[in-house]
């Protein structure tokens, strides 16, 4: 913890941060940046319009590249999530008490993924009216499921993990919609607020509870991070294509998601920090110890590039072999090495402790890892699938308008709901913090 | 042939008069108005109700009639099945020699273009619709004049037929109008030289000599060669009679691909490596004008026409020089090859007809010199399919008075007067002779859905000023009894007919020569070799969608015709595939994009007639390049030629739906030399399963139920690769066409493909189709959430529309590819008449799920249904799959595994036979035969 952290009282925190929500400072930037994420969304909403109305056709994908953009979207915002349980749930678990200024937002940015992440599974479908075909429910025919296939998989862990997120989320918030409730100075702000926080008296028993509840959902969660994105790994391992047909992918999809997750923390609490002073909260220790993770995982999923190769090549099958030579040397060769510059090396610059402290640095490489996350799930979809095991059925995939429109689409109902986050809910867990500021001792 | 044999037996769907036929046919036309073509029907009827149905009429069964196609005028017996008076797919006639029961690309998809949209209406007046009452009325007072004047100054064209009764009727217009002229137009080869043709029997030959000749496609006895070919290719029990195959060509063609030794070379070069051959083949070797590849070439071919005396077979393309047909007859003289392997008898079309005034130029001459002041143009399309479309134009346009009468408002009819529809030939009565001189009884499955009426009927009309029904006039001419005619009819073949006479020797021997080639190298300009469009041909079939979207043999190109080069020109020239140049012949020029394609001959370019339609709708406008332009007057100028070349520095999209024909050490194809026949190892298979199967006789494999086990079996052998299963299954499995963006984005939805690689370092070229594997393990079973597809208990893996939510996860997880995705809705438009194509035991598909190959899961039924009806097993070869059907060489078998006399069964138990991706552990039920190669040691 920060030298400055220590000198704030809990009337600082209770202050700053609920005035951030209460006294809405600095609302031309606010409005000129919802407006912009708002248009964005507006985009989104055409173009799913336009999906319904033509079908997936309007996308660039085909046979043999049956999955494109929407899997692509839909792993990188899963993996997005990640972070926002791994900081909110292990790290709670772990005792890693710098975690509380950053939770609260990185569990919003999760739910937010995973709601962004959601939508592709229902949109990529050839016919979307029947996505609930998926789910088990007793139907008059008897049918079921088939629950060999991972993609029913993934309706369990995608939906399981958003519900538990969502709970996650929502139980923290408690006993700060309370504080606003308490500060709020209109009477319908007080009501709304009053409604949110369930009748939160403060009261020891009430305290006693929400800790017990917390740690049982940070339980819950904890074996979520692992679960969920190792499942969406399964999309690819359980199927036979080579560059998909890989044990390593569960614990590497795994490793990828934290990494990418906090890249985006990194992206986004940065501006977020500089626009509302939350400097004392979100300290540059902060930033740094998620570079370190940046780093680690950087490394595991460089780890996981080079045991694909490894094992492709000790394999000795043709089909593995050309399909790791094709990606870095095939015609996507481009999205191949601009992932590993992406993924590899610029995360590398975080060895030095100056460039890790540096908040500019810091926010390119969120930004970079980001793109070579992204790139790295279009790397193994387009590129395993383009060249599989007959040469007469090789393609290529030619993203569309309509492939980018859905994707920048989404980014803004991403930020769309940040910037109302940001705007009507609490960005840091005061209630946390408020804690550590009054026992500075137990933090450090 | 078994199995279709009972619905056209003389006894039992037959109806017993001709009247009633002929009812039943009105009836039909009465379905098809209810059907949303009310006004197209010749005149107004009483729409009828099927409250008393024809005797013998099933609703719901499907009905085959035997009827005749057209082929560039000459005819093959097919039969088409119909489904309450609808046809809706085409077979081959097995008691038709010249098909056998099989049918190619074209003949399936013709099909189509009986519910084609775009297919002339109504008589056209100068661009405005009218009845055939205006013309009529336009037409007779002249018709009178004409008469009086004994037709003078009256011009026919016609493109030349087998027809006997067209024929006659061109006599009987000829006796009425003494002065008037008719001329003939075909826009590609004559089969026939100076009255007599050629018919070759590969069966019996085993050292073919093929010069630039595409018998196994381009040819109207091709299903026959085609049949008589593979069967000498194929292994049988381990023991295989194999024949070989030379082949000179400039560029692959469907025969090329089937050579065991194949010489490519520029048509310059033909007559000196011929001069060399016929020099060894009369003892004086002299190879001294010869490079290396042309001498090792020559050597072999020498040595093994001298070893096979009697059963070698030379034979040149239609479209080769004279000297180098000459060449060919005088080859097969001394190898006494005559009356063996090569038949030759009176020619079956009427090219060569007494009193024809000639072609295209003596009419053009004739028009330009007023000679010719009305002028009538049945079927053919001149103003597209002459080299001088502009000029030949300009002297229709001084024409007084001109008639088109075509299936389409062509260019042709753009530029005549009057334009009159020509019915279908599935909409008409008549009769054509096959290659092989059958005769072939055409009669209509339909009433005529757009007002058209039939050549037979125009030219009787023309004649003799009266309208008469077709039946009458092709009746009219045969004098044999109701009960022969009606067998004729049931059949669709003629009984007694057929068999080309066989000519005696014609010369000595020691003319054998050919004369020295004058072939001179020009920098700056091309070699161009003309042919036609494999599925287009002339271009008549560039509205079908079907042949559009069917990949090209090499190219794999669709919808567009471009000019192939070779690589060495490419790279020389830093041509890609795409780049448009200019082509300029003599002063007319063209702009054609390029495909590069190996095994061309370098400094040579081939250019495909039939594409860049001008007049055409909907599907046929547009693709590709007029190949016409570049054609020259005389007889060796139409096929082969020199051009000036430039780049235009522009390129345009062109479509090939297999991109990569390199196997990449993946193995696709297995090969073997029939030298080694003996040697053969059968292919172990690969146990990496963790749960074995059970070996026969244990108390598992004894509890598995006892079911049919479907399989296919593919002989690489004897494919040719000609995509008549890909049309064939089109057609069953109402397939939809996708058009030429959407197959540029990987779309198109063929349920079986052809693959085609390079083997053997491009030397060869092996084609393979691909239908749905059927795996044993199927990867796409395990992956669909919902269940979508599924294994039946006869082994299938199903397809359940209806479940579909379209993941396209079992695609991804295919290794053969085989599965399509209806990206868009690809149904036609609902009120389209295309839907009256479909069939109605197959589900059409909607947007957003996933198809592939059924194994005709509908004719399994189907076959099912009948065994159980009649309390009989299913017997083997009753049922066959559309494919299967379909194929020319019978390089597809499909049967029962479970039966243990099964062909299928039979053939899988050669040492050929090998699983595609058996690696893979999908087991799957379709496999192959390794492709054999026979070449010279």
């Amino acid at each position: 913890m920060s030298d400055r952290t220590h000198r704030l009282t809990i009337a600082d925190v209770n202050e700053r941060i609920s005035g951030v929500v209460l006294d809405f400072p600095k609302p031309k930037v606010w409005f000129i940046g919802f407006a912009a994420s708002f248009a964005v969304l507006m985009l989104l909403l055409v173009a799913i319009i336009w999906l319904f109305t033509k079908g997936v056709g309007i996308w660039g994908i085909n046979i043999p590249i049956a999955w494109a953009f929407a899997i692509t979207n839909f792993v990188w915002w899963i993996g997005i999530g990640h972070a926002g349980t791994f900081i909110s749930a292990i790290l709670f678990l772990l005792f890693q008490k710098w975690r509380t200024t950053i939770n609260r937002f990185t569990e919003a940015m999760t739910l937010f993924a995973v709601a962004c992440a959601g939508l592709f599974p229902l949109l990529h479908l050839g016919r979307p009216i029947y996505f609930y075909w998926l789910l088990p429910y007793p139907d008059t025919m008897g049918l079921w499921p088939q629950f060999r296939s991972p993609l029913v998989w993934d309706v369990f862990a995608v939906s399981t993990y958003g519900t538990v997120s969502l709970l996650f989320w929502y139980v923290g918030l408690l006993p700060d919609f309370a504080t606003l409730r308490d500060r709020a100075q209109r009477i319908w702000v007080r009501r709304v607020y009053g409604i949110l926080s369930w009748g939160w008296s403060g009261a020891g028993r009430t305290w006693k509870h929400y800790e017990k509840a917390y740690v049982i959902l940070a339980g819950l969660a904890t074996p979520l991070v692992v679960s969920v994105h190792s499942i969406v790994g399964m999309d690819f391992a359980v199927a036979m294509l080579p560059g998909w047909h890989s044990t390593i992918f569960p614990p590497y999809f795994v490793g990828g998601a934290i990494f990418c997750g906090f890249a985006m923390v990194l992206t986004l609490v940065i501006p977020m920090r500089k626009l509302y002073h939350l400097e004392d909260f979100i300290t540059l220790r902060h930033l740094e110890l998620m570079a370190i993770v940046l780093m680690v995982t950087g490394w595991i999923v460089t780890y996981g590039y080079f045991s694909e190769f490894f094992t492709a090549w000790w394999s000795g099958d043709v089909f593995e072999r050309y399909a790791q030579v094709n990606r870095a040397l095939g015609p996507y060769k481009g999205s191949f090495w601009a992932m590993v510059f992406c993924n590899c090396l610029a995360p590398q610059v975080l060895w030095s402790r100056r460039m890790r402290r540096c908040v500019p640095v810091l926010f390119a490489i969120g930004l970079i890892v980001n793109v070579g996350m992204w790139l790295e799930r279009y790397v193994i979809i387009v590129e395993s699938l383009h060249r599989d095991f007959l040469p007469s059925s090789w393609g290529m995939f030619h993203a569309t308008f309509w492939d980018w429109a859905t994707f920048v689409g989404t980014i803004g109902l991403f930020l769309t709901l940040i910037f109302l986050f940001v705007r009507f809910i609490p960005a840091i867990a005061m209630a946390e913090l408020r804690r550590q500021v009054a026992q500075p001792g137990e933090a450090s | 042939m078994t199995d279709r044999r009972d619905e056209f037996s003389p006894d039992a769907s037959s109806p017993p008069l001709e009247m009633e036929r002929r009812e039943f046919l009105r009836l039909a036309g009465a379905t098809a108005a209810l059907a949303g073509l009310a006004g197209c029907s010749r005149q107004p009827k009483a729409l009828r109700p099927y409250v008393v149905p024809p005797d013998g009429w099933i609703p719901g069964a499907k009905t085959f009639y035997a009827t005749a196609m057209p082929w560039e005028g000459f005819g093959r017996g097919i039969l088409v099945e119909t489904h309450e008076g609808r046809p809706t797919k085409i077979e081959g006639n097995p008691r038709h020699r010249d098909s056998g029961g099989s049918t190619d690309a074209i003949t399936q998809a013709s099909i189509r273009d009986l519910y084609d949209p775009d297919r002339s209406a109504a008589p056209v007046r100068q661009g405005t619709v009218a009845s055939w009452a205006d013309f009529s009325q336009d037409w007779l007072p002249r018709w009178e004049r004409l008469r009086a004047a004994q037709g003078d100054g009256w011009g026919i064209v016609i493109e030349p037929t087998t027809s006997p009764t067209l024929r006659r009727l061109i006599g009987e217009w000829s006796k009425a109008f003494p002065k008037a002229r008719w001329y003939q137009h075909t826009a590609l080869a004559r089969y026939d030289r100076a009255g007599t043709q050629e018919d070759y029997r590969f069966a019996a030959a085993d050292v073919v000599l093929a010069i630039g000749s595409d018998f196994l496609l381009n040819h109207p006895a091709a299903l026959r060669y085609t049949r008589e070919f593979a069967q000498r290719r194929k292994i049988d029990q381990g023991r295989l009679n194999a024949n070989r195959l030379y082949v000179i060509e400039s560029a692959w063609t469907v025969t090329g691909g089937m050579a065991d030794e194949r010489l490519v070379l520029a048509p310059s070069r033909f007559e000196p490596v011929l001069r060399a051959i016929s020099d060894g083949l009369n003892g004086r070797d002299d190879f001294a004008s010869l490079g290396e590849t042309e001498r090792d070439f020559a050597a072999k071919v020498i040595a093994d026409l001298r070893r096979v005396r009697g059963t070698g077979l030379c034979l040149a393309g239609p479209e080769q020089s004279a000297s180098v047909r000459t060449w060919t007859e005088l080859a097969n003289r001394l190898l006494a090859s005559e009356g063996r392997t090569v038949i030759s008898g009176a020619a079956m079309r009427g090219d060569g007809d007494a009193g024809c005034a000639g072609g295209l130029a003596e009419l053009t001459a004739a028009l330009n010199a007023v000679q010719v002041r009305q002028v009538c143009i049945l079927g053919a399309n001149p103003v597209y399919t002459s080299p001088n479309g502009s000029e030949f134009r300009e002297a229709l346009a001084k024409a007084e008075y001109s008639v088109h009468f075509g299936q389409y408002l062509d260019e042709t009819g753009e530029g005549c007067q009057w334009h009159l529809p020509e019915s279908h030939y599935l909409e008409a009565w008549g009769d054509l002779r096959g290659y092989d001189g059958t005769l072939l009884m055409q009669q209509p499955l339909i009433e005529p859905l757009r007002q058209g009426k039939s050549a037979i009927e125009m030219m009787h009309w023309l004649t003799t000023g009266l309208a008469a029904e077709g039946y009458d006039i092709v009746r009219g001419g045969y004098s044999v009894d109701e009960e022969t005619w009606r067998e004729w009819l049931n059949a669709g073949v003629a009984s007694g007919s057929g068999g080309l006479s066989r000519g005696g020797a014609r010369g000595p021997h020691a003319l054998f020569d050919i004369e020295s080639g004058t072939a001179k190298h020009e920098s700056g300009s091309i070699e161009l070799v003309i042919r036609a469009e494999p599925y287009l041909r002339d271009g008549r079939y560039a509205n079908n969608a079907w042949l559009q979207e069917l990949p090209r043999p090499f190219t794999s190109l669709v919808w567009d015709n471009a000019l192939w080069v070779s690589p060495e020109m490419a790279q020389r020239e830093k041509l890609a595939t795409g780049d448009v140049l200019r082509l300029t012949v003599k002063n007319r020029s063209v702009e054609a994009p390029v495909v590069v394609v190996n095994g061309t001959a370098d400094g040579c370019a081939i250019a495909e007639l039939g594409g860049g339609r001008r007049r055409a709708d909907g599907s046929g406008k547009g693709g590709g390049f007029d190949a016409f332009a570049l054609r020259g007057e005389s007889e060796t100028e139409r096929w082969l030629g020199r051009a000036a070349w430039e780049r235009t520095g522009r390129s345009m999209p062109l479509v090939q739906i297999q991109t990569e024909m390199e196997t990449e050490d993946r193995h696709p194809i297995w090969q073997f030399a029939a030298a080694d026949t003996e040697h053969l190892q059968p292919r172990e298979d690969p146990a990496i399963s963790l749960f074995p199967t059970p070996p026969p006789g244990s108390p598992a494999a004894a509890s598995a139920p006892v079911h049919h086990r479907w399989a296919m079996l593919i002989d690489l052998s004897s494919c040719t690769g000609c995509s008549a299963c890909v049309a064939a299954c089109q057609a069953e499995n109402n397939t939809p066409s996708v058009g030429k963006d959407q197959c540029g984005r990987g779309r198109h939805m063929h349920w079986i493909r052809v693959d085609r690689y390079w083997t053997d370092g491009g030397t060869r070229s092996a084609p393979q189709p691909v239908p749905c594997m059927q795996c044993e393990k199927a990867p796409c079973e395990l992956v669909c959430p919902v269940g979508a597809t599924v294994h039946s208990s006869e082994g299938l893996n199903e397809m359940v529309y209806n479940r579909c939510v379209g993941t396209r996860y079992c695609s991804n997880n295919c290794p053969y590819k085989v599965r399509r995705f209806n990206f868009f809705d690809f149904r036609a438009p609902r009120e389209s008449p295309l839907h009256l194509q479909e069939n109605p035991a197959v589900t059409v598909r909607a947007r957003g799920v996933m198809e592939k190959c059924s194994y005709c899961v509908q004719r399994i039924d189907e076959a099912r249904i009948a065994s159980e009806r009649e309390h009989r097993p299913l017997r083997d070869g009753e049922l066959r799959t559309a494919c299967q059907q379909a194929c020319p060489a019978e390089a597809i078998v499909f049967g029962d595994l479970s039966d243990p006399n099964s062909a299928v069964l039979r053939r899988k138990r050669e040492r050929t036979h090998y699983a595609l991706l058996a690696e893979l552990n999908t087991h799957p039920r379709t496999t192959y035969l390794a492709r054999m190669v026979n070449p010279s040691v």
